[in-house]
């Protein structure tokens, strides 16, 4: 209890705990012993030092030339210590190297110098804090704010390989490693114990930012890792719905189909769309109205149908030529995951996506500017 | 103790603790050769395991009867050098010298062969690192329907990896150029010894010299004797051509 | 032929003057061709020496660099290309330019010979032709090292190291290739020399226990080296096709090849390596624990084959570097189960070390210190190996800093400390001067301390998680860094005071006698320093090499005799 909160790192998975027992077995029975030989030099050297004071010359000392019993007892009894302490570490191993039948399969590609990992529903996380100075060699990409989430108190096991070269993917805190070879698969497993933030590192020397090759594992309730892996829970303020969920992709369309031109957060020409979901809207004219889903849905197929208190009806159709029905659905989902703050800036070096209209059209004569719902 | 005084050296004490030592020298260096071939043989080995049926293709094409002519060369230059160990334990200067000459002539032959061997292969297309790799046209032993097919085609055809063929390429170059090179520097230091029994300085107390380098040159051909098996007898053989 | 073994009169060596022809080694001869087409022995061990400790000096300032660097988490001084070579030039300096020539190209050189009671070593050509050989493979590295650098670790794993390094990998892995020439050949001459040279009377269980330990040396030299030879030649043919843009792939996954066969070939060279460097230190301190205690050795038989079994068994192990690289797990079991047996002898040695203290009269002279300090730091480094050799908690261990903390306690703990005492305990004997005692007392305890500062606190980071080879690392644990980085200059402040004394007493230390320590072996009989044929009349052994308490030379001569 006292190791834990003073010399151990945080015990937060199943195994972290077999290792660390192992560990401090070993460190005891071995510092237990080297002390004895220290003490034994101590005596000896203190007990037997020489009186005459420098003087080298014939010393009465005892011819001692070995015990053969001693000799035995100290080759036989370390022996036996060492076997066993195999025999428990190899065990241990073996619990580490066998995952359990069920556990579901997160997918780890490693490449210089980031992770990009991959969840069995499609959801995507890249890891890394490559400087700037190296995304001419990575492809432009720069620092991943990424963070892998896994729920506490499940089993997930990890498939790792690399694209380049060797690499290794290590969590202290789970007490695990395991390397990512190219061209082959490896697997290990974990079951995370404890709720909080830990590190990942990269343990086989990959080239200049082989120390970049880092990022955080953030193990959550069950609940949190679900909404999480919908796109409703977000690792942190400012942070983004996980690739490959909905409202990612959403987020995604709602940038390529430049509703940021309007809906920006700074110099909005468009209502702010941060927590808005099931909230009561005033309209123009008059009334309120709940905006549900198929509130949403309508103001981007028809606009103008009901246009909110203090805005003007400029804001153009978006019709099943635009936006498939599958997309709708993820815009809306990218909607009502927004949270305050979330919203992306857009700043004036962005340029407009290919094809997106880049001013609103001028306000409508007619009131009915969209097609029939 | 007069006959061999001029042999001993001034460290040692007698002639046979001198003697000892330079043959036991001899074999511990020949440890380190076994050695150091051991490591790319067990590579080899693992990656024939790996890739049985690639290998077996282009073992199957490497140049068997120029082998076979290599393997006798070696073998009987092995036996002239014992014959050199007597004559010169018996002080026969000329026949020593023919014994010694027909060794380095039969290695220097193994060498002529080689080279003419690399030159077949290069035109063929198998060396890895070549531009021409893969794509010349060479007699096909799997298809007959008259058409000639590069080595590409073949493998594709056949369904086997031309990265692995590759693998299997680099492996034979570097086995050979370093047997190759071995057996140069044995070529060397029998004609080194030529030129001392010249000179009249391989006396029969100084023949331990003749015996180590006949070690050497033992080792040289029991490396072959390894290397040839290994590399050319991986697959079968369609054709016994020169 | 007679067999009896005549009653010995002990002849003393006589004093030079009275024998112009046989002067010392280091009279014999002044100029600078004298020590260039040198056959003696004696002289090769000086011009080892010489180079050794210049590359010491270049090793300890890279490490140095490195250090410094670890100051901040972000890299002090350092950007991140520069501070991978300044690693892999650590690595590679210290390991191939110091640690493994060490003891045996300069201790084992000069003094096995002498302890066999031969005149030179078996082929005193071949010897000089070693240090040529060193010299070229050391020009090559260095020059590779300097001039654009090596960035790979000295690991150089590939893919990275043949595809990916834009670095000398090639020059860098040829003069390591060089390198290993030289290590096979002082192997040879070494097992030549005591299986054939010596002296009557001088039979296997007499011999020092130096001369045990650098015959097990000396077969992992022979035989383990040609492994490495052969590899890195195929990772130098690999990387240069890549570098010319006609690639093949012998351990590259992208064409067919397998990295992980290079992992095994590598370390089946690399594990005993590590055993080429520990095991000519454990000699020595056998050598100094027994002069310095007045005693016999604890166990003479257990601690000599103890030397041949670590060699053996080292052989089996190298596996143990990988277990989380792939392998499987059964592999895993085998070597982890043989890295058990492994610790076994070193345990025994450590024991009997101790008990050889045991109803001593021990005195604390630099050499004393030295291998005292050996002995503490070496049991460190050997029972952290544990629980690397343990596969469960291998796998938080591995490439952690608690690797690092391990192998710098037995190479430097252990190897540096063995070295720097031989040199202590021999210096008389190779010069012929004595050193001041107060100052190598001094010297020899600040590089302890300064030792376990630097690498203490590197448990602690291992243990939580800091990774090996990263110049930015997690701010939590920098203080640890920085305490790691104070011990360094504690070092250097003990090595700078060691080469200033041990320097000044080549020019004003006062004259050693032939046995200034009181010692029984061999090299106690000649004169300091030698004659150039080290005896006037080839020794006759009577007895085993720790006769303190008889108070009898090999020879059976008195010991106290100076």
């Amino acid at each position: 209890m006292i190791l834990q909160h003073t010399i151990m790192p945080e015990q937060a998975s199943d195994m972290a705990w077999h290792v660390d027992n192992v560990i401090w077995f070993i460190t005891a029975v071995t510092g237990i012993t080297g002390i004895g030989v220290y003490l034994a030099m101590l005596v000896f050297c203190i007990a037997y030092r020489r009186r005459t004071p420098n003087a080298i010359g014939p010393a009465p000392t005892p011819r001692i030339l070995g015990s053969h019993s001693l000799e035995l007892a100290w080759t036989v009894l370390p022996l036996l210590l060492f076997l066993g302490i195999f025999g428990w570490g190899a065990w241990v191993y073996n619990k580490a190297l066998h995952p359990p039948a069920d556990a579901p399969e997160v997918y780890i590609v490693g490449k210089q110098w980031m992770w990009k990992i991959q969840y069995p529903g499609g959801q995507r996380v890249i890891l890394g804090q490559n400087s700037l100075a190296y995304s001419g060699d990575i492809g432009g990409e720069g620092f991943f704010e990424g963070v892998m989430v896994l729920p506490v108190n499940h089993p997930v096991k990890i498939v790792v390989t690399s694209e380049d070269v060797i690499h290794d993917f290590g969590v202290p805190a789970f007490r695990q490693k395991i390397d990512a070879v190219p061209g082959q698969y490896r697997a290990t497993w974990y079951q995370p114990t404890r709720i909080g933030t830990y590190d990942i590192f990269c343990d086989q020397y990959c080239g200049t930012n082989h120390s970049l090759m880092v990022g955080k594992i953030m193990v959550v309730s069950e609940k949190d890792y679900q909404d999480w892996l919908d796109g409703k829970w977000k690792t942190g303020p400012g942070k983004n719905a996980v690739d490959g969920s909905l409202a990612h992709q959403g987020r995604q369309l709602f940038q390529k189909l430049n509703c940021i031109q309007c809906h920006d957060t700074q110099k909005s020409k468009a209502p702010v769309l941060e927590e808005i979901f099931n909230t009561r809207r005033p309209l123009k004219g008059g009334g309120t109205v709940i905006a549900d889903d198929n509130y949403i849905r309508e103001s981007i197929r028809r606009p103008r149908a009901k246009v909110r208190e203090g805005w003007e009806p400029i804001m153009p159709a978006f019709g099943p030529d635009k936006v498939s029905e599958e997309d709708l659905i993820k815009v809306i989902a990218y909607i009502k995951s927004l949270k305050k703050g979330e919203m992306p800036v857009r700043t004036d070096d962005w340029v407009a996506p290919v094809g997106a209209p880049t001013e609103p059209p001028p306000p409508a004569k007619t009131t009915d500017g969209g097609t029939p719902k | 103790m007069s006959a061999s005084a001029g042999a001993l050296k001034h460290h040692f004490e007698d002639i046979e603790q001198q003697r000892g030592a330079e043959r036991l020298g001899m074999w511990m260096f020949l440890a380190t050769e076994i050695l150091f071939f051991g490591g790319i043989f067990l590579a080899y080995t693992v990656y024939r395991h790996m890739y049985a049926r690639d290998f077996a293709d282009i073992s199957g094409r490497l140049n068997v009867l120029v082998a076979g002519i290599n393997t006798l060369l070696l073998l009987t230059s092995s036996m002239t050098m014992m014959f050199a160990i007597r004559y010169a334990q018996l002080g026969k200067r000329r026949p020593l010298m023919n014994c010694l000459l027909a060794s380095a002539v039969m290695g220097a032959g193994f060498m002529g062969f080689k080279a003419y061997e690399y030159a077949q292969d290069y035109h063929e297309g198998l060396v890895p690192w070549a531009s021409n790799f893969g794509k010349e046209v060479v007699p096909d032993p799997e298809h007959h329907d008259g058409i000639e097919y590069t080595l590409n085609e073949q493998w594709e055809k056949s369904g086997v990896s031309a990265n692995r063929i590759r693998l299997f390429m680099t492996f034979y170059f570097v086995m050979t150029a370093i047997h190759g090179l071995h057996l140069i520097i044995g070529i060397g230091c029998i004609l080194v010894l030529w030129g001392r029994a010249y000179l009249g300085w391989i006396t029969p107390d100084r023949y331990v010299a003749v015996e180590v380098t006949s070690l050497y040159w033992h080792l040289v051909d029991a490396i072959w004797l390894f290397l040839m098996p290994l590399l050319y007898l991986a697959g079968p053989h369609h054709s016994l051509h020169f | 032929m007679s067999t009896t073994i005549e009653p010995q009169v002990h002849e003393r060596p006589e004093h030079p003057e009275a024998h112009p022809a046989h002067v010392s080694y280091l009279q014999d001869g002044y100029s600078i061709w004298s020590w260039l087409f040198t056959v003696d022995h004696k002289r090769i061990g000086i011009l080892y020496l010489v180079f050794l400790t210049l590359f010491f000096a270049v090793g300890g300032t890279f490490a140095g660099l490195v250090r410094t660097n670890l100051i901040s988490p972000h890299g002090a001084i350092l950007d991140n290309d520069t501070y991978n070579k300044t690693f892999t030039a650590h690595g590679v300096v210290m390991l191939f330019l110091f640690l493994i020539p060490s003891i045996p190209a300069m201790m084992g050189n000069f003094f096995v010979p002498i302890m066999v009671g031969a005149k030179d070593m078996a082929f005193p050509k071949l010897n000089i032709a070693s240090w040529y050989v060193w010299m070229l493979g050391s020009i090559v590295a260095i020059w590779a090292l300097i001039t654009g650098g090596l960035d790979t670790g000295w690991t150089l794993y590939p893919p990275y190291s043949s595809r990916f390094s834009h670095t000398n990998v090639v020059p860098g892995v040829f003069g390591v290739f060089i390198l290993g020439f030289s290590s096979i050949m002082t192997g040879l001459n070494i097992l030549v020399t005591i299986h054939r040279m010596r002296a009557p009377g001088m039979t296997w269980g007499r011999l020092p226990l130096f001369c045990w330990a650098m015959y097990a040396t000396s077969l992992i030299q022979l035989l383990a080296t040609p492994v490495l030879a052969i590899t890195v030649a195929l990772l130098g043919i690999e990387a240069a096709s890549n570098a010319l843009g006609t690639p093949i792939g012998i351990f590259d996954p992208a064409l067919d090849g397998d990295p992980i066969l290079f992992q095994h070939m590598f370390w089946f060279y690399s594990h005993p390596a590590v055993y080429i460097m520990i095991i000519p230190g454990m000699g020595v301190v056998s050598e100094i624990l027994t002069c310095f205690s007045r005693k016999n050795i604890f166990g003479y038989t257990a601690v000599a084959w103890s030397s041949v079994g670590i060699a053996v068994i080292g052989f089996l192990v190298w596996a143990h570097h990988m277990f989380v690289a792939g392998i499987s797990y059964y592999a895993a079991l085998l070597f982890s189960f043989l890295t058990m047996l492994v610790a076994v002898p070193s345990a025994i040695k450590v024991f009997n070390w101790t008990s050889t203290l045991y109803r001593g009269q021990i005195s604390f002279q630099a050499p004393m210190i030295f291998a005292l300090g050996f002995l503490v730091l070496f049991t460190i480094g050997g029972l952290t190996g544990i629980p690397l050799a343990t596969l469960g908690s291998d796998i938080h261990f591995h490439d952690t800093y608690y690797v690092v903390a391990h192998f710098h306690f037995v190479m430097v703990g252990g190897m540096v400390l063995a070295y720097l005492g031989a040199l202590h305990f021999w210096w008389p004997k190779i010069f012929g001067v004595m050193y001041s005692d107060f100052w190598s007392r001094i010297g020899s305890i600040l590089i302890i301390v300064g030792y376990i500062l630097t690498f203490m606190p590197q448990f602690w980071l291992g243990y939580h998680g800091m990774p090996r080879r990263y110049p930015n690392y997690p701010p939590e644990f920098q203080f640890l860094n920085i305490m790691s980085t104070a011990g360094y200059t504690v070092q250097l402040a003990g090595f700078l005071t060691i080469a200033a004394y041990l320097t000044l007493s080549l020019f004003n230390g006062k004259k050693a006698g032939t046995n200034p320590w009181a010692a029984t072996g061999l090299e106690w009989e000649t004169a300091s320093p030698p004659i150039t044929h080290n005896f006037e009349h080839t020794p006759r052994v009577v007895c085993g090499p720790y006769e303190y308490s008889l108070n009898m030379t090999q020879t059976g001569g008195r010991a106290d005799v100076r």
